[in-house]
């Protein structure tokens, strides 16, 4: 089984540094952990070059916190900051040419399915907003309208931050940038919106200064797309360089974000509802029970 | 010298709400003991800070001033930390020991 790639081979114990250790023995595999348990597990992300106090750093420890099965996840990313700390991990990681990640996943969910059959393996893309609304716009509809079962986040620090401060289509409407220095002339792109209109069966946006949120949002992003369909993240994940943020406020912008343009939206299809319900309890999306009739005021 | 954050075990062992290992941006940096702070006579553990991964952001200050309105945490130069704190391999699997090493020597 899977989790046979966590262990010590005979004779190495010794040799395996402090890390590999942790990881062995008190690391996620084949158990149940969650955000509440921080600080009490050796996690599946490891030390990376993002820069100090960056939200998407923060976001990305808390995904692979989130993820159900982290010994059967692969997760898929591309240029951009992200994939600085994605591929940092115990969880397999592949590349795409930037704009790529959802024609790779597509390939790659697919492959699986063929190879393994019924158990689930799970596919996570997690990208920049360049890379999901710009670069990588077509591929990413076009996996949505195939219905391709696999998981899109994108990491929404509204700019290009890996090279320096560029507009994307998910920068806001005047925000003034490094290389934008007379201010964005358009709108921030509705991608929900076009998520929707495309089918994806779960579209949800998260901030990360509300850890449990994330992580149940994660959760059910990747269990519907092991058999409903595509489901998508949009996450705000801020460039504390770009957006010159001091980093002890970044969860300060974050919550000042949140009550502007990132509120919690989650809009789940209804056959995304029923498989939730029925296969893994989640009591919320059950049918409503109809009232019993003597509970009806009788106003007469 | 850079900055690091310390987290006073007997005010953080108070309240141990576990907040700022949920919110620093690094993996495996803010611990939680279950055991620090007992022999002090706290009911509850205490959060501590493997200094070789803490990047200084000062997140985990403004979580627990504002968040946790504790007021556990402070940034503090690296060199005013016990030797041992700088360099041990603090992670996960010393948690016993780093309960030593990392409160600071008051
Ligand atoms: C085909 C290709 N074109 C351009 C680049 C250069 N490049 C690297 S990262 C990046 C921008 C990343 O921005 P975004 O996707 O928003 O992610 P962020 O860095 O902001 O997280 C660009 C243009 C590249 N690596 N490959
Ligand atoms: S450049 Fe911005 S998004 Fe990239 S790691 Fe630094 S703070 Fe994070
Ligand atoms: S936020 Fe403050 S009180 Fe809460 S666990 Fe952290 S240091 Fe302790
Ligand atoms: S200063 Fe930043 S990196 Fe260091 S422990 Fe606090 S939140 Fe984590």
């Amino acid at each position: 089984m899977s989790l046979d790639y966590v262990k010590f081979s005979n004779g190495f114990e010794r040799f395996m540094p402090k890390e590999y250790r942790d990881m062995v023995e008190h690391g996620p595999f084949g158990k149940k952990v969650s955000v509440s348990q921080m600080g009490s597990f050796k996690e599946i992300l490891e030390e990376h070059p993002m820069c100090a106090g960056c939200a998407m750093t923060l976001f990305i420890r808390l995904a692979m916190i989130a993820v159900p099965n982290p010994e059967d996840t692969i997760m898929v990313g591309t240029a951009g900051c992200g994939r600085l700390a994605i591929s940092q991990a115990a969880i397999p990681f592949v590349y795409g040419n930037y704009g790529d990640q959802n024609g790779v996943a597509s390939g790659l969910s697919r492959g699986l399915r063929l190879r393994f059959g019924d158990k689930p393996k799970d596919v996570v893309v997690m990208a920049g907003d360049g890379g999901t609304a710009d670069i990588g716009f077509q591929q990413v509809l076009h996996s949505w309208f195939r219905k391709e079962r696999f998981t899109t986040i994108m990491l929404d620090n509204e700019v290009y931050g890996n090279t320096g401060g560029q507009e994307s289509g998910m920068t806001s409407r005047g925000a003034v940038l490094k290389m934008a220095p007379l201010g964005k002339k358009f709108e921030k792109m509705d991608m929900l919106q076009m998520a929707k209109v495309a089918g994806c069966a779960y579209v949800a946006t998260v901030v990360p200064n509300n850890p449990r949120r994330v992580e149940s949002v994660i959760k059910k992003a990747v269990l519907i797309a092991r058999e409903v369909g595509s489901t998508y993240i949009q996450a705000y994940t801020s460039c504390n360089i770009e957006y010159a943020i001091p980093t002890d406020k970044v969860m300060e912008d974050a919550k000042n974000v949140e009550n502007d343009r990132y509120q919690f939206t989650e809009y789940v299809s209804e056959e995304a509802k029923q498989y939730l319900a029925e296969r893994y309890g989640y009591k919320e999306f059950l049918p409503k029970p109809a009232a019993p009739a003597g509970a009806i005021p009788n106003k007469a | 010298m850079y900055l690091v954050a310390d987290i006073n075990v007997e005010i953080c062992a108070a309240k141990s709400c576990k907040l700022c290992t949920q919110y620093c941006p690094e993996a495996n940096t803010i611990q939680y003991s279950e055991e620090m702070g007992k022999d002090k006579g706290f009911k509850y553990g205490s959060a501590y800070v493997a200094v070789d991964r803490c990047k200084g952001c000062a997140q985990c200050v403004w979580v627990c001033d504002n968040m946790a309105k504790n007021n556990a945490i402070k940034m503090i130069m690296i060199d005013q930390l016990p030797l041992a704190a700088i360099t041990d391999n603090i992670t996960y699997g010393d948690k016993s020991t780093t309960a030593v090493l990392v409160s600071p020597s008051v």
